[in-house]
């Protein structure tokens, strides 16, 4: 049962096969980016977003399936917990190693969180 | 070093297959996450932040080329071309797939190597001095008698299932370069006044959320009667652990609320109750694996080589190099180097491929195909002829390996932290890095002297933050990371807890805040003191001072 909702939140799982940090999109696709994530600003969006998540838990395509609060910027979604900043984003080091690592101002960014 | 034997090279290669099987059923669904989740955790791999991770014991930190070159294999084939070296002497991979994770066990099982009891409320890999039979003022080499825990630790169902994970550390010398202090049990080989052999015994140090120093219950123990006395040990904590609550599961608890004197006392009392012990070994046995780690065909060499000695005069950086980072050895002739894996703005620890390979190379040519790996997250070459200590730093060099800053301000132990692990409260690289650069001029490192600085990024103090003469551990605060300073704390022969000087730093200015701790000692040094002896006369009082009156 989803909780009464404070915030909008996403839905984010890792990938069972490559352990991979996803998103659910609106078009029920599993993606990397949470740029075209599905937006749940209802609880009864919420309960749509647990139970696909639950429903994909399941088949296997994911695990660990949980909602995110995020700050929807208008041009960006944003985490508001750091760790789930960091999910978002892959590692601030290693770069040269980690494709997906890009835009890492995070410090910039807690001015919006704090 | 020590070889599979039969026995143990059937137990993996069955642990392999077993886990192909589950692998393949989970990916099927016929097992839940639920289901599957402590049988992947049994064979080292978590789900970490971003992806799993698999994490691969080196035993006492001990490898041969042929393995370091597998190693670099992994990293290339199934990861994306590095490894991270840990404090426990292990090694992480970041990115490995679950799907690949069978044939990275059975790569390693090829080369004796595997991930199992790197996880779990089961006996730890047993961690060593990384000079372990080598380091010049050693009584003796203590990994026989880690393989032998070993040994009796895997096959000990009773151990299994243990109230909270068990860590054990062994040296050989004097010095403690194994932190054995800050362990579950910490073992020192040191002889009584006849001459003999034995054990030296801590139980009940430990980091975490109430790190403690072990106390001393043996002061020293007939080398034969070590598995008796630990079977003792464990016992009372089997017993009388608290498994009711998580954090005061681990040994220390116990310890701490019985009081040394009683545990002691207790321990003893099982241990003359034990007349014979489960699973002793025969002294064949104890030979047999001893015969394991029996000394590499050494040279006859003379103490200085002339070659050598004319490269310290013509070449300053290579002198330089040779004054913090190669140590004496125990055979005359030859040189223990030290490979620093922390260059100025790196990331501690980590490793690419192309390094591993090239050290693996080294090893075999000009190492009697040794090598180790520190729980300060550096490697070792351990036997390096004197002779061959200027091709080796070239080499090095080649492949920016050649940090001549072994112990010195940049030489910084750092846990993952938030850019990798799940736990974490804040990332602990980046802040590593920053101080790296800030204090990364060797002149200036050299001048400070003798710093250990060590980051962790959340309470778990995977990074020896408690252990650190500077200590950093990060936090978080709605949303915002931040990182409390200790100062103090050290994990050697004269192990300390590091105390906290008081409110944190943001992640803008805590490296601010090192600079003038550093600078602060610098000025109240006196000649000769280190950073430790200095801050243990002085106190707090001055650092803090100097830290809060410039915020
Ligand atoms: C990234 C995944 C990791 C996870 C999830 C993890 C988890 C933990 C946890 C939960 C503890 C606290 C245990 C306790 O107090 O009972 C701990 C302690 C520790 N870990 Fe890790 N750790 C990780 C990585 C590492 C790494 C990379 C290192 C080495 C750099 C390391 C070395 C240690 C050490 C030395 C301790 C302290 C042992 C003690 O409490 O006495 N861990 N870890
Ligand atoms: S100290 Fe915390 S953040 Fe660092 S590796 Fe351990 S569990 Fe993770």
């Amino acid at each position: 049962m989803a909780k009464k909702i404070s915030g909008p939140r996403i839905l984010t799982a890792n990938l069972l096969g490559d352990g991979l940090v996803v998103f659910l999109g609106k078009d029920g696709s599993w993606a990397p980016s949470l740029e075209s994530a599905w937006l749940a600003h209802s609880n009864d969006d919420l309960e749509q977003l647990e139970a696909l998540g639950g429903e994909a838990a399941r088949s296997n395509t994911i695990v660990d399936p949980y909602l995110v609060e995020v700050e929807d910027t208008g041009s960006t979604l944003l985490p508001v917990e750091m760790r789930e900043r960091m999910r978002a984003r892959g590692p601030s080091v290693n770069l040269e190693f980690n494709s997906k690592s890009n835009g890492h101002a995070l410090v910039a960014d807690q001015a919006v969180a704090g | 070093m020590y070889r599979y034997d039969e026995f143990d090279a059937t137990f993996v290669s069955e642990r392999v297959d077993q886990f192909r099987d589950q692998v393949a059923r989970r990916v099927k669904g016929d097992l839940t996450e639920e289901q599957f989740r402590p049988l992947r955790l049994m064979n080292g791999l978590y789900l970490q932040l971003h992806a799993y991770m698999l994490r691969v014991a080196v035993p006492y930190g001990t490898l041969n080329s042929k393995q370091m070159h597998k190693l670099a294999y992994i990293a290339d084939k199934f990861d994306r071309g590095y490894g991270h070296f840990t404090t426990r002497q292990n090694i992480q991979y970041n990115w490995p797939k679950l799907p690949d994770v069978p044939d990275i066990l059975e790569h390693l099982a090829e080369v004796e190597m595997h991930a199992i009891q790197t996880s779990g409320n089961c006996i730890r890999n047993v961690t060593a001095d990384q000079w372990s039979g080598v380091a010049a003022d050693e009584v003796e080499d203590p990994r026989p008698y880690a393989e032998l825990m070993r040994q009796w630790s895997s096959l000990h169902p009773e151990f299994s299932f243990l109230p909270r994970k068990f860590k054990i550390a062994v040296t050989g010398d004097k010095a403690d370069r194994a932190a054995i202090a800050y362990h579950d049990i910490g073992l020192r080989l040191k002889k009584n006044a006849a001459g003999e052999v034995g054990f030296e015994i801590f139980v009940g140090g430990g980091m975490g959320r109430t790190p403690m120093i072990a106390a001393r219950v043996r002061d020293w123990l007939p080398k034969s009667e070590l598995l008796g006395y630990l079977e003792a040990v464990m016992r009372v904590y089997n017993l009388n652990g608290r498994r009711d609550n998580k954090y005061k599961a681990r040994i220390k608890i116990l310890v701490h609320e019985l009081g040394a004197e009683e545990f002691t006392r207790q321990v003893e009392e099982e241990y003359a109750r034990l007349d014979a012990p489960q699973g002793l070994p025969s002294d064949q046995e104890l030979e047999r694996i001893a015969a394991y780690f029996a000394p590499p065909a050494y040279e006859d060499l003379a103490e200085n080589d002339a070659v050598h000695t004319q490269h310290l005069v013509d070449n300053k950086d290579f002198a330089e190099w040779v004054e913090r980072n190669v140590a004496p050895h125990k055979i005359t002739g030859y040189a223990i180097v030290n490979i620093s894996l922390k260059p100025v703005g790196g990331v501690p620890g980590d490793a690419t491929s192309g390094q591993m390979h090239a050290i693996a190379d080294m090893a075999e040519k000009m190492s009697l195909d040794e090598i180790r790996v520190t729980h300060e997250q550096n490697l070792v070459l351990p036997n390096v002829r004197k002779h061959d200590l200027f091709a080796v730093w070239q080499e090095l060099k080649e492949h920016k390996l050649a940090d001549a800053n072994l112990g010195l301000a940049t030489d910084i132990i750092s846990c993952p932290g938030l850019d990798y692990c799940g736990l974490a409260t804040a990332r602990s690289i980046p802040i590593s890095q920053d101080i790296s650069i800030r204090l990364g001029d060797i002149k200036r490192q050299r001048d400070i002297g003798d710093l250990k600085i060590k980051i962790s990024g959340c309470i778990n103090a995977c990074g020896h933050h408690h252990a650190g003469h500077i200590g950093i551990l990060g936090l978080e605060k709605r949303g915002v990371e931040y990182y409390q300073i200790t100062l103090g704390g050290s994990g050697d022969e004269t192990a300390s807890i590091g105390q906290i000087i008081g409110p944190g730093f943001s992640s803008e200015t805590v490296t601010d805040a090192v600079e003038t701790i550093v600078d602060t000692y610098m000025d109240l040094r006196k000649s000769g003191e280190t950073f430790l002896e200095a801050y243990r006369r002085v106190g707090a009082e001055p650092f803090k001072e100097a830290v809060y009156a410039t915020h």
